[in-house]
């Protein structure tokens, strides 16, 4: 029955869909060395379903190697003699979204990484520094303008000075104006695990969660009364204040508009999670963040959905926390602009989104 | 011009006394607004005066506290006010300390305060305070030794502060029994603010003037945990631990942040044969009170040890479940750490800095 | 191009760990004979093994990349025979081994050898559990046997289990492309025997007998007795959500599983349950006569892989004496006691050393002279403030690499 798995991956490579269970055929077919593992074949099949991978792409499904921890290459069920040893062959149909996943985002990752491992090889720019994947030229800085530093949820933050930045307004200068962004709990928390996904790496989402709980104490950066005390001890700081109330913050600094941030949606953001540990396996830590930030989350930016869910059983914590900054805020009587009831969170229901549709999606779009 | 006052707080130990003192530095601006002082001087406590004139090498800790009595009678000296005074060990003085203490102090009408409570539970009290001064002694040892030394004797540490007939020969020797006052420490699950109304009748102080509460602590722990501390004590001997890394290592971060905070710790209790003992020490106590005439603020009945429940099993505070104890040290391990994980490293600061001033140097 | 490769594969708790600290420590003999073992650091070859099967490892990862293709550039340089060992190459897929043996030349003229250590399953499965528990996990020792036994191998922990304890697997996966006398076996004697026939027997597979090699050195991981494990994996309960992985591998890995709590020898071992025995004796026997059949080079004796009887008192770690675990306990607390206060006392010495400097510093301003500064920088490079002992004693504490 070799013949008719070799005759299967021709199928695939011809950009064909029919399941393993439903292939009769035994037609003569190239022969390699050795059979590419169930996971691969099946990914190439539900990418076949879903668009038309190139040629490329293809080739690199069918030697990808799944990165990281799980379940090894596994072989067809019902290719020659059953095994005596190693792991039981499978019908690759019921193989989990997370087995498949696993080569997948080992695909994008290696996508991405690809221009920096090429330009190690080549010996242009030094290893080890990260590489700016937009090559536009900075900007230049305009000679008036508002001195501020943007600090608190760390997303939110983030965007808002790489957009004023760009457009001509750094953060920085002695005597700023320090704004420590905030919303809503729940919010602020999706914002911080975003942030690491994109970032150097985080735990998912529940376990992000469940390690907050642990620590008894907020991720630092939400932690707002306490960043606005750190901010307040830093020498050439001006005035250090929250804002919840994200209308108010062109005004502050000097603006007449912002555009606002857009959020990822808790399965895209998981995919980030995903993909960036699989990049920590190309690239250094900061280089990582940096591809991540600059390469797919422009892509990502596009997707719509929800953001991440705080799930029932961490709610009465959240709450209470919750609460409990705006007690603090509101007792230290730090200026804030906005209604400190913004902080408490309101909940919803979660909505699952594809993880794997997402990456067989970016994979398409890439190979196009 | 009226007659000045001194309130002497002597203790006893275990009596709430690091609350009463906590409130009284805490309100210390107020209290004195209405003429009442509580000079610690540099310190937070008045610990310092007090081993200085007690003259223990308590851990190695003497030396710290020369002159330190003289410096507190100077700041009473120059107080123009009711002055309170208040540290537990004081309870422990020598007669001889005890009458230097109260000519030091003869400039003003001096007043001895000594809180107690009731006998049954300063014995499990005191053990567990004898376990965080690193000792290993059981509890079965502990009570037994107690019983078997005259208390007026007072060759023990315990019955030289716990022991109230001594300790108010001692400190009202010389004074009018109206100036010695014996507050007695509410039963458990009464109001929380009782202790605090009580000394503050004593001390002729409006409650209201010092709003402002330390934390409670209750620094008690269970028999698992006491287990526990004695067996790491034991095993500290043989390997050596300075004692101020003890009183920050363990005695801080062990047992009062962390054994004590545990949730449903079974309490050291007497076994049912010692009730009859404690009954009659305590009979002693409050016949010795009632026939000196000393001030009781109070209630002398609160003294006497509260039986439990005739169908109650005795819990051994020698022989606690063995997985109890294995909880209570995974929680100390955790603790520890992540203690040792937050220290900051060294090389970030220290050394940074030092290689910052080689750098200085060789240019 | 090297003339020979020999690959040693696997698997963990086979004496690996001894083996690659002799061969990193006699680097320089073994090349004067003409053998390279190419590493710069202990764990080169580990490092290029997360590289070549793309592992994340607490961070670990980044220091490995391109660590393979830089180890494999250094064995085809190298005009003799070349080592390569570690133990986690055991789990490595069919496509990453074509790449490795393509790497190494086994297409272009070298000799690749594979060698796979191996020790008998009674005592495998609980030095694995053992070590999953020493890298955080929770889990119990039943329901880590379940997932063992588990014939699918869904679970990460029995995929991993088997893909670097199943020999004939491993083989079929290393040996694919090798002639059957190029694949090498080396049994672990059983137990109780004398300790150097082990090197023996890696001596000869490895083609060492004759070279003066210093041959000092831990020769065991430390291994962990039944309510020793247990303390651990309630320990990792308890603190896993808040100790980081970088502060996991010093204090608990280090200072309490190797240093403290490996030395309680008198507790009851971990051992294989009784009831497992039977389906283990069949498994190795199918394992014996496959091997046998296969026609491999055995260093040693295949019998040695069915392993010791079961134990006559059994000690579950699941259901252990309390009274066992709390005297464990007591020992991890009082090590944690002590090593705290001497990076404290160590802190407090740092802290006087830099006063005292300061101060001179402050004497040597107002008499300046270039003879007296200069007395200071030695004095601040010799008190090694300036090199951060403290940074070292914690590295040195801590190694990173998995042994297995």
């Amino acid at each position: 029955m070799t013949a008719g798995a070799w005759a299967w991956v021709a199928h695939l490579r011809a950009g064909g869909t029919t399941p393993w269970q439903s292939w009769t055929s035994t037609d003569a077919a190239d022969e390699g060395g050795y059979l590419p593992g169930a996971q691969q074949l099946e990914l190439l099949r539900r990418l076949n379903v879903a668009g038309r991978p190139s040629p490329a792409l293809v080739e690199r499904v069918l030697t990808a190697s799944a990165p990281g921890r799980g379940r090894p290459d596994l072989e067809l069920v019902g290719v020659g003699e059953p095994r005596r040893f190693g792991p039981p062959a499978v019908d690759p149909a019921v193989l989990s979204d997370d087995e498949l996943l696993r080569v997948a985002t080992g695909l994008l990752a290696a996508e991405l990484a690809a221009p920096v491992e090429m330009r190690d090889v080549a010996g242009d720019g030094p290893a080890g520094q990260p590489v700016s994947t937009s090559r536009r030229r900075p900007p230049r800085t305009r000679r008036f303008r508002t001195r501020y530093e943007l600090a608190g949820d760390p997303w939110l933050a983030a965007a808002h000075t790489r957009q004023l930045t760009l457009d001509g307004r750094p953060p920085g200068g002695p005597g700023r104006s320090v704004h420590v962004l905030g919303s809503d709990l729940q919010t602020m928390l999706a914002h911080t695990w975003a942030a690491g996904s994109f970032g150097t790496g985080a735990p998912s989402w529940p376990d992000f969660l469940a390690r907050v709980r642990a620590r008894r104490r907020l991720p630092r950066r939400v932690d707002l009364p306490g960043v606005v005390e750190r901010f307040g001890a830093r020498p050439h700081t001006g005035r250090v204040g929250v804002v919840l109330d994200l209308a108010a913050l062109p005004r502050l600094v000097g603006v007449r508009r912002l555009e606002p941030v857009p959020d990822v949606p808790a399965h895209a953001t998981e995919l980030a999670r995903q993909v960036g540990a699989a990049l920590s396996l190309h690239v250094v830590p900061a280089e990582q963040a940096e591809l991540l930030a600059s390469a797919l989350l422009p892509r990502l930016a596009r997707v719509a959905g929800p953001l991440p869910v705080v799930p029932a059983e961490h709610r009465d914590w959240v709450e209470d926390a919750a609460f409990g900054l705006r007690q603090q805020l509101l007792r230290a009587r730090y200026p804030v602009v906005g209604d400190p009831d913004e902080l408490l969170p309101t909940w919803s229901e979660p909505v699952e989104g594809s993880v794997l549709g997402l990456a067989i999606e970016l994979l398409l779009e890439e190979a196009t | 011009m009226s007659t000045r006052r001194v309130y002497l707080h002597v203790g006893a130990p275990k009596t709430g006394t690091t609350y009463l003192q906590d409130r009284l530095a805490l309100n210390a601006a107020s209290l004195r607004g209405h003429g009442y002082r509580y000079p610690t001087g540099p310190h937070g406590d008045m610990f310092l005066a007090a081993l200085d004139l007690l003259d223990r090498p308590w851990g190695g800790m003497r030396p710290q506290a020369e002159g330190e009595w003289d410096a507190l009678v100077k700041r009473v000296r120059r107080a123009r006010a009711t002055v309170v005074l208040s540290h537990e060990i004081l309870a422990g003085a020598k007669p001889h300390e005890a009458q230097r203490a109260l000519s030091d102090l003869s400039f003003a009408e001096v007043h001895v305060v000594y809180s107690a409570r009731d006998v049954a539970r300063q014995v499990a009290a005191e053990w567990q305070e004898q376990l965080k001064h690193q000792r290993k002694v059981s509890f079965k040892t502990f009570l037994r030794q107690l019983r078997e030394t005259d208390q007026r004797k007072a060759t023990r540490w315990f019955w030289r502060v716990q022991g109230l007939p001594g300790v108010l020969e001692r400190w009202g020797n010389g004074l009018p029994p109206a100036r010695v006052h014996v507050v007695t420490v509410p039963r458990p699950g009464g109001r929380p603010e009782e202790l605090w109304e009580r000394f503050c009748a004593v001390l002729g102080i409006d409650p209201d003037w010092a709003p402002r509460e330390g934390a409670r602590r209750n620094p008690s722990i269970g028999r698992a945990e006491s287990t526990l501390v004695r067996r790491v004590n034991a095993r500290l001997k043989e390997a050596g631990l300075p004692s101020d890394q003890y009183r920050s290592l363990v005695r801080q971060l062990v047992v009062h942040e962390t054994l004590a905070t545990r949730p449903r710790m079974q309490p050291v209790t007497l076994p049912p044969d010692a009730y009859d003992w404690a009954e009659e020490v305590a009979q002693g106590w409050i016949d010795w009170v009632r026939g000196s005439g000393v001030d009781v603020e109070g209630d002398l009945e609160e003294l006497r040890p509260v039986r439990p429940p005739a169908d109650a099993v005795w819990q051994d505070p020698d022989r606690p479940r063995p997985r109890d104890v294995t909880s209570a040290a995974i929680d100390a391990i955790v603790a520890l750490t992540l203690e040792a994980a937050r220290r900051p490293d060294p090389d970030d600061t220290l050394t940074s800095r030092a290689a910052k001033l080689a750098r200085h140097l060789r240019r | 191009m090297s003339r020979k490769v020999l690959l040693h594969v696997g698997t963990p708790k086979t004496g690996t760990s001894y083996l690659q600290d002799v061969l990193f420590r006699n680097r320089e003999v073994l090349a004067a004979a003409g053998i390279a073992y190419p590493a710069d650091r202990p764990d080169a070859h580990f490092l290029a093994a997360l590289d070549l099967m793309q592992l994340p490892w607490g961070g670990l990862q980044a220091e490995a990349i391109g660590a393979w293709d830089a180890l494999a550039e250094r064995v085809r340089g190298h005009d003799g025979t070349a080592i390569i060992s570690h133990e986690i190459l055991a789990t490595a897929s069919r496509s990453q081994i074509g790449r490795a043996l393509d790497s190494l030349g086994h297409n272009a003229g070298a000799e690749v050898h594979v060698v796979l250590s191996v020790r008998d399953l009674v005592r495998q499965i609980p030095a694995e559990w053992q070590e999953n528990v020493k890298h955080r996990a929770q889990l119990g020792y039943g329901a880590f046997l379940d997932q063992v036994r588990d014939p699918e191998r869904a679970t990460r922990i029995g995929a991993w289990f088997w893909g670097v304890q199943e020999i004939p697997d491993i083989l079929d996966r290393w040996g694919q492309e090798l002639p059957p006398e190029q694949v090498h076996v080396v049994t672990v004697p059983p137990p109780g025997g004398a300790p150097e026939v082990l090197w023996k027997r890696f001596s000869q597979a490895f083609g060492l007998d004759g070279i003066d090699l210093d041959l000092e050195g831990e020769r065991h991981n430390p291994s962990l007795g039944a309510p020793e494990t247990t303390l651990l994996r309630r320990i990792n309960r308890k603190a896993n959500a808040e100790l980081a992985p970088a502060d996991y591998r010093p204090l608990v890995r280090e200072l309490l599983a190797h240093q403290t709590l490996s030395r309680r020898t008198s507790s009851p071992r971990l051992a294989l349950p009784p009831d497992l025995h039977p389906w283990v004796r069949e498994l190795s026997a199918s394992w014996i006569a496959e091997l046998g059949a296969r026609g491999y080079d055995v260093v040693g004796d295949l019998a040695d892989l069915v392993g010791a009887p079961p134990v006559a008192e059994y000690a579950d770690p699941d259901r252990p004496r309390e009274k066992q675990v709390a005297a464990a306990a007591v020992d991890a607390i009082t090590a944690l006691l002590l090593d705290d206060a001497r990076l404290r006392r160590e802190e407090q010495r740092l802290r006087e050393e830099l006063a005292d400097v300061r101060g001179a510093l402050e004497r040597a301003y107002a008499t300046p002279s270039y003879r007296v500064r200069r007395a200071l920088v030695v004095r601040l490079e010799g008190s090694g403030l300036g090199r951060g002992l403290l940074g070292a004693y914690r590295r040195a504490r801590g190694r990173s690499s998995r042994s297995a």
